[in-house]
């Protein structure tokens, strides 16, 4: 639905977002992660036609965005919610994009219902919101003209938890009903619970791509099983796990074992060991996208302490 | 809730592509209504123009009683009010413009009507829309002022031809189209309005004192200042001859269109932060 082909945005010598090709699938809830500056709001400005491209193109549903007659109706987007005019009341800001795209002024009501501001929360001018009221008031503002794709930067940022599981309900149920939702987001754990599919972009580039297990799969440890272990008598572990050709390498009390979880508990108990911990030590999402964007991180990322380079898309 | 991602979703084919063939384009009519709309739905842009009506009454007002009897005629309370809108009409223009950028409006306007020059014709409209109803008010209010003038010994006199009024539109729409190019080449409101006072009150200021200290500059001044081949149109028998005609078109070429059309290729080009 949405096709990114080649896409490239330089700014004098700065390369904002290179040569990046992506596509999001209709029914599906796309994330586009990344740190802060990686290019995902350049990548969606170019998308909607508000920052002109260097080269490569952007199609929504086969079209470029400045051929849709009337592209609201089609297309949601919320790049900021914070970009509209102090003075204006919530209501006046979603009645001029209904008037804008030719909408009946109850669409502003249900709206506004179904994003939970009052009517007096939405009668207040924008200055005195919140940032969540914002967030809200910008996904009213995006699903205004009922559109088949959804491209949200940084949804979630200044909801509060309740707010987040909202939005989180409220996007998968729109692409249960076979919208294309593409948000962004600095944050893993806002993505991969509501994400089928993550785009990882640093320093302009996507780093990697895929659903949540590919992704780890693919990840640090390159999907192998890793086991921290630790039990009561040290020495008699190290032995059961040598008998049994684990490679075991020392680490706090215990050791960390190349094999799963089951293997090292089954060594264990033939051998009669007791463990004092017996847990999954394989690298997590976040250490993953920590490590494969920890070149582009603006701070060293002291998370990241798998050495294994990146696996590049 | 759990940390299921993967839940499968109907496997019948999705439509990869947007239908638009029934898509009717968003009708410039609508624009200019939704333009309009924006001057007046903060507090800023309706008690700018309550203030400049509020003006015009306040002058007119003041003319009607402390104005020497010979400047009590309809022409001049006309000019008058004339004065204070030509001010401040390109002040709401000017907003109408640059809150796009200053208050960040630009990235809803422009992504639901992404053909710039759209958006653009539609605020032109809106405020030349405005500007002549601001104008139609500022008349009455002269009118009102004219026909009050025996009140203070004065006689009503209703001198308004076909020139004064031709005239009088076409100074506020040069006016309101500066203000408009000067908006769209600066995009901030702070700029756009000192840019545009340094236009109507220094640039003449300047090539009056030239004029007084260089000899032959008044000759030169109708051709490069605008303000200044504009006067013809306001003063005098409110004629321009063959001549000043075309000062006001050599000058209006560098001080509006100029201007206008770098300001709209600057628009559709820039990048809407």
């Amino acid at each position: 639905m949405i096709e990114v082909n080649g896409l490239t945005r330089t700014y004098g010598g700065f390369t904002a977002v290179d040569d990046v090709s992506f596509t999001c699938e209709p029914g599906r809830v796309t994330g586009f992660l990344g740190p802060n500056g990686a290019g995902k709001t350049t990548t969606m400005r170019v998308m909607v036609g508000l920052t002109p491209a260097t080269r490569g193109t952007v199609t929504i549903g086969g079209h470029a965005y400045r051929d849709l007659p009337n592209p609201g109706r089609h297309v949601g987007v919320l790049l900021d919610a914070s970009a509209q005019h102090a003075g204006r009341t919530g209501r006046e800001i979603l009645s001029l994009g209904a008037r804008t795209m030719g909408l009946p002024d109850g669409r502003v009501d249900e709206m506004l219902a179904m994003v939970s501001l009052s009517d007096a929360e939405a009668s207040r001018r924008m200055r005195n919101y919140s940032l969540g009221m914002k967030q809200r008031l910008g996904i009213a503002h995006a699903l205004l003209g009922d559109p088949e794709v959804l491209i949200l930067d940084e949804p979630a940022n200044g909801l509060d938890p309740a707010g987040i599981r909202w939005m989180r309900d409220l996007l998968r149920g729109y692409a249960a009903r076979g919208g294309t939702v593409l948000l962004s987001s600095h944050l893993l754990n806002e993505v991969e619970l509501v994400a089928d599919e993550m785009i990882l972009i640093g320093r302009g580039r996507i780093v990697a791509r895929g659903d949540k297990q590919s992704l780890l799969a693919g990840g640090a440890d390159g999907g192998r099983a890793s086991t921290v272990v630790s039990a009561l008598d040290r020495d008699a572990l190290a032995e059961a796990l040598h008998q049994q050709g684990y490679d075991a390498t020392p680490e706090g009390s215990g050791f960390r074992v190349a094999a799963s979880t089951a293997d090292v508990g089954r060594a264990a108990l033939e051998h009669l060991v007791v463990l004092t911990e017996l847990r999954n030590g394989s690298a997590g999402l976040e250490d993953l996208v920590l490590e494969l964007t920890s070149d582009t991180q603006r701070e060293a990322a002291p998370a990241a302490t798998h050495d294994t380079t990146g696996a590049a898309a | 809730m759990s940390t299921a991602t993967t839940t499968p979703t109907s496997t019948a084919p999705r439509p990869r592509t947007i239908d638009i063939s029934q898509d009717e384009p968003v009708p410039f009519g609508r624009l200019v209504a939704v333009e309009t709309r924006k001057a007046f739905d903060t507090r800023a842009g309706r008690w700018l123009t309550i203030s400049i009506v509020g003006l015009v009454l306040l002058v007119v007002g003041v003319g009607v009683f402390a104005f020497p009897e010979d400047a009590q005629d309809y022409v001049d309370m006309l000019g008058v009010s004339g004065g204070v809108l030509g001010y401040f009409l390109p002040i709401l223009m000017i907003m109408l413009v640059t809150s796009e950028w200053t208050q960040r409006t630009g990235l809803a306007t422009f992504t639901l009507e992404p053909r710039r020059p759209r958006v653009i014709g539609a605020k032109i409209a809106a405020g030349l829309g405005l500007g002549v109803v601001v104008l139609a008010i500022g008349a009455a209010i002269a009118a009102v002022g004219v026909a009050l003038s025996p009140v203070n010994g004065g006689e009503a006199v209703w001198n308004l031809g076909v020139n004064e009024v031709q005239n009088f539109l076409l100074t506020s729409l040069i006016g309101v189209l500066v203000g408009f190019a000067l908006a769209m080449l600066l995009r901030n409101s702070a700029a756009a309005i000192v840019a545009y006072f340094v236009y109507t009150f220094i640039l003449p200021a300047v090539a009056g004192t030239l004029e007084a200290l260089v000899d032959g500059f008044d000759k030169v001044a109708p051709w490069v200042e605008f303000n200044t081949a504009q006067t013809p149109l306001f003063t005098g028998d409110y004629h321009a001859t063959g001549e000043e005609w075309a000062q006001i078109a050599v000058t209006g070429t560098i001080w509006l269109v100029i201007p206008f059309a770098l300001g709209l290729w600057r628009l559709v080009k820039a990048e809407v932060k």
